[in-house]
């Protein structure tokens, strides 16, 4: 179990200012059966309208909307988390569990992915999570992280073709490979433990309970992750989504800082 | 009947369907066209008792439907049960992982049910396929028979029938029963979609306003109308004739210029009531239709008063197995398509063809559906003065509010060509008045 | 007063201003049209001018089929009855389908003028259409607001025409009063001081028709 700090911020600079600006936000963490959020603390700019919600995943989403013109949009959050409360998430939806087991657009294999994964060798009684955790394995061993190669539209098969990625990547190959098997699992957006950009990993269900792996670094996740939501893919967990009147070039930054507070 | 005054004056009815303006758009090699749509003046006749049957087959149907959206997004428990199988759910194009939880006002998912029907030529009537999403058609028959009333009214002294033109009414008060609160709406993607006659004359004739996207707007978790003054006037229900993925970029299609952001997440809270609901599309689904007659014991412990035609799922084995020996006497049908696309005949392919065909089905078995072709009832239609029988289908409208209700008419479709089935608007054809006797 | 949206009050104004151009360019049209049969050839280039619209013409013949019927010339008339009906088909549940109808039928018979012989006896049914769509409107639209909209148009527009034509002082002043008697009773923002202007400028001794033109156009708010 840890203590960690943690300061998430994303700012999008307009070149010239834009107006009528919807956005949806899923950046805040939520606790859960493995982490304890506290003191938590969020601000927006704009702020016009704001409101909250939850949606089909469980997410915790902001929503709002800016009439006026503005030349830049940002939103940052701080608090505490305490994590590693236990080895697994919370107790999965029953009735929810069958909608990870299909590809979804991102994660649909091609023929690289089909023949990787059947070129491992699991044991047939192996359980979804060793098997998960064998994959993961050979993926590690087969892929490379190299940074700005991919996109946020590369799909698996693309990413993997091409042999190298970021955590998105990893987290979707690993997510298409599990679902050629029929594993139910899911794709993670959080914060790891360090400097620098959000982070992607994925949990597996098993036995009604999900657990997370990181395929980056090919380990178990167990208090080094905070997590801020989840989905089928990519797509499902868009840390900020908007549309607005204008057209401008748009830088966006985030900086993530995640510490471990001295107990 | 053929002796009918009102068939004389099929002319007359298609120039007043024309000075009305009751026209359909296509888009040919890209460019918008409004075309009439042909009218005949040769009515289906439904007697009134065997209208009672089909009415409370029907709302069976609809029942069954309903409560088979409300479970697919909460509980699922008919896949618990091994009823339907998960992955025609979740496979599904029409299924929507953001309405998942989501109950709408009043736990009402299918508003407005186009329910499609053929009578075969043993007098028994199959259900071809249910449309939830956003099924059209009903302003049709309701303009032609204010105008064959108007040209023939002779005929309807004779000939007692049940008024059809309360369809605005009933859709009025389903519209209302759902209404959280505000003005009610009609929403269209505008004037240059295939339906756009309809969406303006149901606006007119249930007194909603007709509305695009832009002219509604979400601020603190209600929907508002804005009036020219610049006031903004809430809105309790959008009967919404635009699709699922086009209804909020914030949901669903990002790229969507026609629907309103974060009208999904109001819906969500139950701050407006959308008919339909969207998700809708798990149900209408080419491969779910196998399974509605499943539903109807499941949900209602009823047995099926309405049948489908008969239908074999190559997903089953034993259903492939059929398919393969009997493919020249079926009809395929892709679950991904529809109005009328992405139907094959099993012998009306060459062999090549076959062969791609089986190919195919072998490789993505979910992907299809095979059905018995039903020997069709024909109907007879004037053509130049003469009486020939053609291929016609029935839309039948259910509205859901406090209860099912089934209107009293329905668009007769029928195929201009002899030898086609296909009797789709989008294909060229024609239709027809369904008249519903009341004694 | 019902609730109205920012584009369907567009639409009826634009309606009203449509309606108005094609029933008034057909009258003058025709006149023209008598003129060209047997006398002076050219006439048109006068009736270009007049209606300050650019003369892209090579011949009367050219110019009566263009000007009438062709659907690429943005001054034809069939393009301006296109404008109306294109306004009016989205107006279905504000004006309802009897008021449609009769800018359906123009249409009709605007299509048939176009492969007539004889287009003048085709065009008189347009007219008699228009005529009867202003009837309608004023018989069957039960709010006031949708109905003055239109006919705001209508009045403007008629008052553009006829000042782009230089008619009379006493007609000027007509159509002045009309419309200052029509405009407050809709939602349409409009400049008050524009109106006391034109006035002024209609009841002046030498009628400054460009001004009057130049102010018509800027009376409602953007």
């Amino acid at each position: 179990m840890k203590e960690l700090h943690f300061e998430y911020s994303m700012k999008l600079e307009f070149e010239t200012p834009v107006e009528k600006h919807r956005f949806t936000l899923k950046c805040v963490p939520r606790s859960d059966k493995r982490q304890k959020i506290l003191d938590l603390n969020i601000d927006v700019y704009p702020k016009e309208f704001l409101s909250t919600d939850e949606d089909s995943f469980g997410n915790q989403c902001i929503y709002g909307y800016s009439e006026g013109f503005h030349d830049h949009f940002s939103v940052s959050l701080s608090g505490r988390a305490l994590c590693g409360l236990s080895s697994c998430e919370d107790d999965a939806k029953e009735a929810r569990i069958g909608l990870f087991r299909y590809q979804s657009e991102y994660t649909k294999p091609g023929p690289e992915i089909t023949a990787f994964t059947n070129s491992i060798q699991v044991e047939d009684t192996a359980s979804d999570l060793d098997r998960a955790i064998h994959y993961m394995k050979a993926l590690y061993g087969r892929f490379s992280y190299v940074p700005r190669v991919t996109t946020i539209n590369t799909t698996a098969e693309e990413a993997f073709a091409g042999g190298c990625g970021v955590c998105q990547d990893y987290s979707h190959i690993l997510l298409s490979m599990c679902r050629m098997r029929q594993i139910p699992c899911r794709y993670v957006v959080g914060m790891l433990m360090g400097e620098g950009e959000s982070h992607a990993w994925v949990e597996i269900c098993q036995n009604g309970v999900w657990i997370p792996l990181d395929p980056t670094n090919n380990l178990i996740v167990e208090d080094q992750h905070i997590k801020i939501s989840s989905g089928r893919d990519y797509k499902d967990c868009l840390v900020n989504q908007g549309i607005f009147m204008g057209q401008t070039l748009q830088r966006q930054k985030v900086y993530v800082l995640v510490r471990e507070e001295r107990m | 009947m053929k002796n009918m005054d009102l068939c004389r004056h099929t002319d007359t009815v298609n120039e007043l369907l024309a000075r009305y303006g009751v026209k359909f758009g296509i888009y040919k090699n890209n460019e918008f066209h409004e075309q009439l749509f042909p009218f005949d003046a040769v009515p289906r006749v439904i007697d009134k008792e065997e209208f009672a049957y089909l009415e409370k087959g029907l709302k069976q149907r609809v029942m069954a439907l309903n409560c088979f959206i409300r479970d697919i997004y909460g509980e699922k428990q008919i896949v618990r049960d091994h009823v339907v199988p998960e992955e025609f759910i979740f496979a599904s194009s029409g299924y929507l992982a953001q309405c998942e939880g989501v109950l709408p006002p009043k736990g009402i998912y299918a508003h407005i049910a186009g329910i499609d029907l053929v009578q075969g030529k043993n007098d028994e009537w199959y259900i071809l396929e249910d449309n939830l999403r956003v099924p059209s058609g009903a302003s049709y028959p309701m303009i032609a028979r204010d105008l064959c009333r108007k040209s023939s009214p002779s005929t309807f002294k004779e000939y007692h029938i049940e008024d059809n033109r309360n369809y605005a009414q009933l859709l009025r008060n389903t519209m209302d029963y759902v209404n959280t609160g505000g003005h009610t709406v009609i929403l269209t993607p505008g004037r240059y979609n295939a339906a756009y006659f309809e969406h303006s004359y149901l606006a007119e004739k249930t007194g909603a306003h007709l509305v695009t996207g832009n002219q509604l707007i979400v601020e603190n978790d209600y929907l508002y109308f804005i009036d020219y003054s610049g006031k903004k006037e809430r809105v309790g229900a959008v009967y919404r004739r635009i699709s699922d993925e086009y209804l909020d970029p914030m949901n669903f299609k990002e790229e969507s210029l026609i629907g309103i952001p974060h009208i999904y997440d109001i819906f969500r809270k139950g701050n407006v009531a959308l008919l339909n609901a969207p998700g809708n599309g798990v149900a209408d689904d080419k491969g779910i239709y196998y399974f509605v007659p499943k539903m109807i014991r499941y949900y209602l412990d009823e047995e099926p008063i309405l049948q489908n035609a008969p239908t074999y799922l190559p997903f089953y084995e034993q259903d492939m197995a059929y398919v393969l020996e009997h493919f020249d006497h079926l009809v395929l049908k892709d679950v991904a398509e529809a109005g009328g696309y992405g139907v094959v005949f099993g012998d009306k392919m060459t062999k090549e063809e076959k062969e791609n065909f089986i190919g195919l089905l072998k490789k993505e078995p979910r992907r299809f559906i095979a059905q018995e072709i039903i020997d069709f009832k024909d109907i007879d239609i004037l053509d130049q003065g003469q009486w020939v029988p053609r291929k016609a289908d029935l839309r039948a409208f259910v509205l859901m509010g406090e209860e099912p209700v089934v209107w009293k008419s329905g668009l007769t479709r029928f195929s201009r060509n002899p030898d086609s089935f296909i009797v789709n608007s989008s294909q060229g054809g024609g239709f027809k008045d369904t008249w519903v006797l009341s004694q | 007063m019902g609730i109205i949206s920012v584009e369907n009050t567009d639409r009826l104004y634009w309606l009203g201003r449509y309606s108005e151009r094609v029933y008034t360019t057909i009258r003058l049209f025709s006149d023209s049209f008598d003129e060209m049969i047997d006398s002076y050839l050219d006439s048109y280039e006068v009736f270009c001018k007049r209606l300050d619209i650019p003369n892209i013409y090579t011949s009367s013949a050219n110019f009566i089929e263009r000007y009438c019927f062709d659907s690429e010339d943005p001054n034809s008339i069939y393009s301006n009855l296109t404008r109306a009906y294109d306004n009016c088909i989205t107006l279905r549940e504000e004006i309802g389908s009897e008021c449609v109808s009769y800018i359906q039928l123009a249409m009709y018979d605007m299509n048939r003028a176009r492969v007539s012989e004889a287009p003048l006896i085709e065009l008189q049914k347009v007219v008699d259409n228009i005529l009867a769509f202003w009837g309608i409107v004023d018989d069957s639209i039960d709010s006031e607001n949708v109905r003055n909209i239109i006919k705001v148009g209508k009045r403007i527009e008629r008052l553009d025409l006829y000042a782009r034509l230089h008619l009379d002082a006493e007609k000027m002043e007509r159509e002045v009063d009309r419309l200052v008697g029509r405009i407050p009773r809709t939602c349409l923002k409009y400049r008050k001081e524009a109106l006391s202007r034109l006035k002024e400028l209609v009841e002046a001794s030498e009628i400054d028709y460009y001004s009057i033109v130049k102010e018509v156009e800027s009376i409602l708010e953007e």
